[in-house]
């Protein structure tokens, strides 16, 4: 999978710096990464049709 | 003398009766009351039967071959040791369902772990259903139910304990599968597979860490992942419980919880609600009763493990699912009610969910298969201790008895017996590749706990629900469909983005496939946007069933579906016409892949299987029997399971009721 560029303020991006480093990230990228998949999170899987899924995932057989 | 109900008495039955517990759908309701016990007709006669889900024949004479199953050896030698017939499908509900009714799918109407709804095509669980409470009332931001929700148990037909019960003979059954909620009987019976977990799923675990993982819950099948921050050595963090079924929109309920780090040592200690310990790295916790509020006052309490796998460089700390309190049962597992807090007394906390192995977790590397097996070791020793009990209390009648580990293990480590498995590694075969054998093991022990205790009146049966077989393969179902004409997708739909037939074009499907071994044509009448006419049924049933049994795959030059059984032909009873109309019955080597059974279009017909589960058993039955072991000699040459249940009748002079289609095998 390729990877794309986004910007942002550098003042942003020196906070994150600083709190990748205190949260033991071992890098921004990978703390903002983090932050974004679990926000995107937030947005998927929400409907029904999904939470049937899960459930019967449980089981085992099926990924 | 009545003894009049104390106030907190009435309040819990009260709240029992009125209130769902809202996570995905997942109600509450209590047991029933019984008056009295059953089975007060003296019979010297017992019968114990074991249960071993998914034990091999193969394996069976294998491992008595090399010496390593003494006992099994020992009962072979003084009865019988054969085969066993499973079920169509051989899977587990479907197969025990076989056993429990003494007759096949058609006359109980489980025919797969997964159905689907014919309203709307989507899936949904075989075995048991929650139905909401009907009337509620709103207050604010509340919802008060004004009538219990239910949960019920989807199988038909009559259990055999209910049919000993007719005739006064006692039974214990101890959690066989397709039985949950356990049907009403005043045997003493426990809930097995098919028991959820507190929040209504299958097994969901909770996994908390810093690690970069690209695991989801939707990934993850099981198992939700918390990404957590550790500031000066400190985690807070939330344990997800059931949803507030009293709460507007049913919000998830939450335990908080903090982990103390110990700066220097591989030690934490955690804290939740009035629960303080210290765990070491790599040390489980043991069982931890928790509590989830929907109210003030009123909730449901749950039990959990903690496993601290690491602390440092990264922090990660497995949860295990919620499983029902046995002590104080929020859903009914037991008949009578009484029997799982009685266990409960004596033991203390078990494992009440059915599967209860994380299987999820090691296939998605949250547990290795050092942490699996201690796991799934606790599953077997709670087992054992129970079993040694039910024995030393058991006078006459029926004890039945099950074991999950055979089928959980063999699950997750064909793949280190088989070494043509996509998943066989050398190094890991090396260190793991004995784990079957050794369960096989330990389930001699189980059998030599019963022979020793067994005398001249008691008859020992001994069987599996199904063998096993490599999972090498996996077949998409759907895709096959599409490509051959049965079904068509909206113009524009990419095929291998959709999930659960999202955009289906009904006016032009013909068939279409749900669960893992199920086929069902689009049938006018009985789907609710069916086109296949009644008299086409049967033609294009079979045309589809001759051209699967044809399909080789072209890797291997095998045939991937050895029979494709079409259900009026295959199945008997009451409850044929729910049945899909194709079974598949999958030669060696393969099974139904892992996207088709949700409606998914995965882009190959055929795919390689590299993953952990490696072992499985939906071929056709003749693949994959069981075993039937007994002191007492088998005068049939091809038993199958309901042959069992029909023998299980006779030996205390029952005479066969008509609903039951097996022949007595004694």
């Amino acid at each position: 999978m390729g990877k794309a560029k986004i910007k942002i303020e550098k003042e942003l991006y020196q906070k994150i710096v600083k709190i990748a480093g205190v949260a033991g990230y071992s890098s921004p990228e990978e703390y903002i990464v983090h932050v974004l998949e679990k926000e995107i999170s937030k947005f998927e899987g929400a409907d029904s049709e999904e939470e049937i899924k899960k459930r019967l995932k449980g089981l085992g057989y099926i990924s | 003398m009545i003894k009049e109900k104390t106030g907190d008495e009435i309040r819990r039955r009260e709240f029992l009766e009125m209130v769902l517990g809202a996570s995905a759908g997942l109600l509450l309701t209590p047991g029933k009351a019984f008056l009295r016990t059953a089975g007060k007709r003296p019979t010297d006669l017992k019968v114990v039967v074991l249960g071993f889900d998914g034990m091999d024949p193969g394996l069976v004479r294998q491992y008595i071959d090399r010496g390593s199953l003494p006992n099994f050896k020992k009962l072979a030698a003084s009865g019988s040791f054969l085969k066993l017939r499973s079920s169509v499908p051989p899977q587990s509900p479907v197969a025990w369902a076989n056993f429990i009714t003494g007759t096949n799918p058609g006359g109980h109407a489980i025919f797969d772990f997964v159905h689907r709804d014919p309203k709307n095509y989507l899936p949904i669980f075989s075995a048991s259903e929650s139905l909401p409470s009907k009337h509620n009332l709103r207050l604010g931001s509340l919802i008060l139910p004004l009538s219990g929700g239910e949960v019920k148990n989807l199988r038909k037909g009559r259990a055999f304990w209910q049919i000993l019960e007719d005739y006064d003979i006692p039974a214990t059954i101890f959690k066989i599968p397709s039985n949950y909620p356990p049907v009403e009987t005043r045997q003493r019976t426990f809930s097995g597979m098919g028991t959820p977990d507190l929040k209504g799923y299958y097994g969901l675990f909770n996994y908390y860490t810093n690690e970069y993982r690209t695991i989801t819950e939707e990934y993850g099948g099981g198992g939700r992942v918390h990404n957590i921050y550790v500031i000066g050595n400190r985690v807070e963090a939330r344990i997800p419980g059931p949803n507030n079924p009293f709460k507007k929109g049913n919000p998830e309920t939450y335990v908080d919880f903090k982990v103390f780090i110990d700066p220097i040592n591989a030690v934490a200690k955690i804290a939740y609600q009035d629960q303080e310990f210290i765990l070491k790295e790599k040390e489980w916790s043991g069982w931890k009763q928790i509590r989830f509020e929907f109210l003030p006052a009123q909730g449901v309490s749950g039990i959990f493990m903690f496993y601290l796998k690491e602390i440092r460089p990264k922090f990660k700390l497995y949860v295990s699912p919620i499983n029902i309190n046995p002590a104080d049962p929020a859903l009914p597992v037991s008949t009578p009610d009484s029997y799982s807090r009685e266990l409960a007394r004596k033991f203390g906390p078990f494992f009440t969910k059915g599967l209860p192995a994380d299987t999820a977790a090691l296939e998605n590397g949250v547990l290795d298969e050092d942490e699996f097996l201690a796991q799934d070791e606790i599953v077997y020793n709670e087992s054992l201790a129970m079993l040694e009990d039910e024995l030393k209390n058991f006078r006459s009648g029926v004890l039945f008895f099950y074991f999950s580990n055979t089928d959980q293990r063999q699950h997750m480590f064909f793949r280190l017996i088989d070494h043509g498995h996509p998943a066989y590694e050398e190094t890991l075969a090396a260190e793991f590749g004995q784990v079957i054998e050794k369960t096989y093991q330990q389930m001699d022990k189980a059998l030599q706990m019963v022979m020793e205790k067994a005398d001249h009146d008691t008859v020992i049966i001994v069987l599996s629900d199904h063998g096993f077989t490599p999972f090498r393969r996996g077949f998409n179902l759907n895709t096959w469909l599409l490509q051959n004409g049965y079904h068509h997708l909206e113009s524009g739909a990419r095929p291998e983005e959709l999930t659960l037939f999202s955009k289906t074009d009904w006016s032009r499907t013909k068939a279409y496939g749900v669960g893992l071994n199920a086929l069902y044509l689009n049938l006018k009448g009985r789907e609710s946007r069916g086109i296949v006419e009644q008299r086409e049924r049967e033609t294009l049933a079979r045309e589809i069933a001759s051209k699967l049994e044809k399909i080789v795959d072209p890797k291997t030059g095998e045939r991937v579906i050895l029979k494709a059984y079409l259900s009026q032909e295959t199945y008997s009873g009451a409850f044929v016409n729910e049945a899909p109309d194709i079974i598949l019955g999958f030669n060696r080597n393969y099974r139904i892949s892992w996207n088709s059974p949700l409606g998914n279009f995965p882009g190959e017909l055929l795919e390689d299987n590299a993953q952990k589960w490696s072992g499985d058993h939906m071929s056709s039955p003749d693949v994959i029997p069981g075993i039937l072991l007994s002191n007492r000699p088998v005068r049939m040459e091809d038993p199958a399971l309901e042959d069992v249940t029909a023998g299980l009748l006779s030996l205390f002079g029952i005479k066969i009721p008509p609903e039951v289609t097996g022949k007595p095998i004694f």
